[in-house]
């Protein structure tokens, strides 16, 4: 058999009707007809994107903010000039992809794990190339304190992203909250180079960077969860006979 | 679509008309009983009817309506992996033939055809070849890349082939399996 004569077995089929009895068309147009309303459809992606940018650099301002700018005020031009458009970026287009993680039937670009790889790379990389002091003073205790900075930070500004996207619909809830938490970790991180003046290397790129897989793996491992509990309820709808 | 989300009955009546068929012919192609995808399709339109907002005026409408039934689909497997564990559970014996799988009366020709691919080779042959997609349009359907999608069509024709050789029903059937 050959490829031409599957595509034509296929192609009968598709011309063949697909009947389907009226009674159960029916049913379906009466069970929304009492809750058909007009319904104003979700803003376009880019808006919605940048308020959830407008999000991640509001809590971060604010968490640097109440704890001080020490990361910024030390930072050389050149660090300054790369750490935060290269934050912005990421922040853009993991702010993209959550948008279109919230709405069926959109293109995607990334799959959440490419993004949350593609973000821990970027971050390790430029830290890389800005950070060479080696020394590793304090490395676990101070690491612990960004670390948990930065996930602290993460929590508010996934809530934040989740409430401008409640009118979304996920079809795969857990991809959609590795996204957002992936977003959310970059606000983290936002926070951590506004604030922490700790510019050792490995504390730098093992502590900070660290915080967006693990705010990504946290948000996952909640919407799988909750995906369990919801399921375990048996909530079922149905149209009624 | 539009019209449909400014409440207007006459265009979900057409909507509905319109894609149901091919809904549920995608249902149907997944191994789903004539019983299980009505039931599939009515929560479908319920799931639809909810989110109608999500679609936005300008896009492609065949993803969007797919994407969610999709997602309905794998909603219904998963409950009905549940139900059949938890009967296990209790019953101590093979719960097969009480947990309504929905393998079961299936009868279609898409299916049979289809039957030696995995699910995900299946839905999208089947959204490709049958529903009419563009290969853009199954990418959105199905939450990936066209490479990914354009590779998944590759192995199941190559499956397909390999089945159907095997098989020797190839002669004047059209590649459909007895």
């Amino acid at each position: 058999m050959t490829d031409r004569e599957i595509d034509e077995a296929l192609e009968r089929i598709a011309q063949t009707p697909h009947e389907l009895e009226s009674a159960l068309l029916g049913r379906i147009a009466d069970s929304i007809k009492s809750s058909l309303r007009p319904v104003r459809p979700l803003l376009p992606t880019w808006i919605l994107a940048c308020g959830l940018a407008l999000i991640c650099v509001a809590v971060a301002l604010a968490g640097a903010a109440r704890a001080g700018f020490y990361g910024i005020e030390k930072m050389g031009l050149l660090q300054r000039a790369l750490i935060f458009p290269m934050l912005g970026i990421l922040v853009w287009v993991a702010g993209t992809e959550f948008v279109n993680e919230m709405i069926p039937g959109s293109r995607r670009r990334l799959s959440p794990g490419a993004l949350l790889a593609m973000a821990s790379v970027v971050l390790v990389g430029v830290f890389a190339l800005l950070f060479r002091d080696y020394r590793t003073e304090h490395f676990i205790s101070a690491g612990i304190v960004c670390l948990l900075t930065g996930l602290l930070h993460a929590v508010p500004a996934a809530l934040l992203c989740w409430l401008v996207l409640r009118r979304g619909f996920a079809v795969n809830s857990v991809h959609a909250a590795l996204v957002a938490g992936t977003l959310a970790g970059m606000a983290g991180v936002g926070v951590l180079e506004l604030h922490c003046a700790n510019f050792q290397a490995l504390h730098v790129l093992v502590w900070h960077t660290a915080v967006v897989p693990l705010s990504g793996a946290a948000g996952a491992l909640v919407a799988w969860a909750l995906r369990l509990r919801i399921g375990s309820s048996g909530r079922e709808r149905r149209v009624p006979q | 679509m539009a019209r449909y989300q400014e409440g207007d009955f006459a265009a979900a009546t057409v909507l509905i008309e319109g894609i149901s068929p091919q809904l549920h012919r995608f249902f149907v192609a997944q191994f789903a009983s004539r019983t299980d995808a009505d039931d599939l399709l009515q929560e479908t339109w319920l799931r639809i009817h909810r989110v109608r907002h999500t679609y936005r005026p300008g896009e492609p409408v065949l993803p969007w309506f797919y994407a969610i039934a999709r997602h309905v689909r794998v909603d219904h497997y998963r409950k009905t992996m549940r139900t059949r564990a938890h009967e296990q559970r209790l019953e101590g014996i093979s719960a097969a033939a009480a947990t309504a799988s929905g393998k079961s009366g299936q009868a279609d020709d898409l299916g049979d055809l289809l039957a030696p691919l995995p699910e995900s080779q299946r839905e999208v042959v089947e959204m490709l070849k049958v529903a009419g997609m563009s290969l853009e349009e199954v990418a959105r359907a199905t939450s990936s890349s066209v490479g990914s999608v354009k590779q998944k069509v590759h192995r199941a024709y190559r499956k397909l082939r390999e089945t159907m050789n095997a098989m020797g029903s190839g002669k004047g059937q059209g590649g459909r399996q007895s």
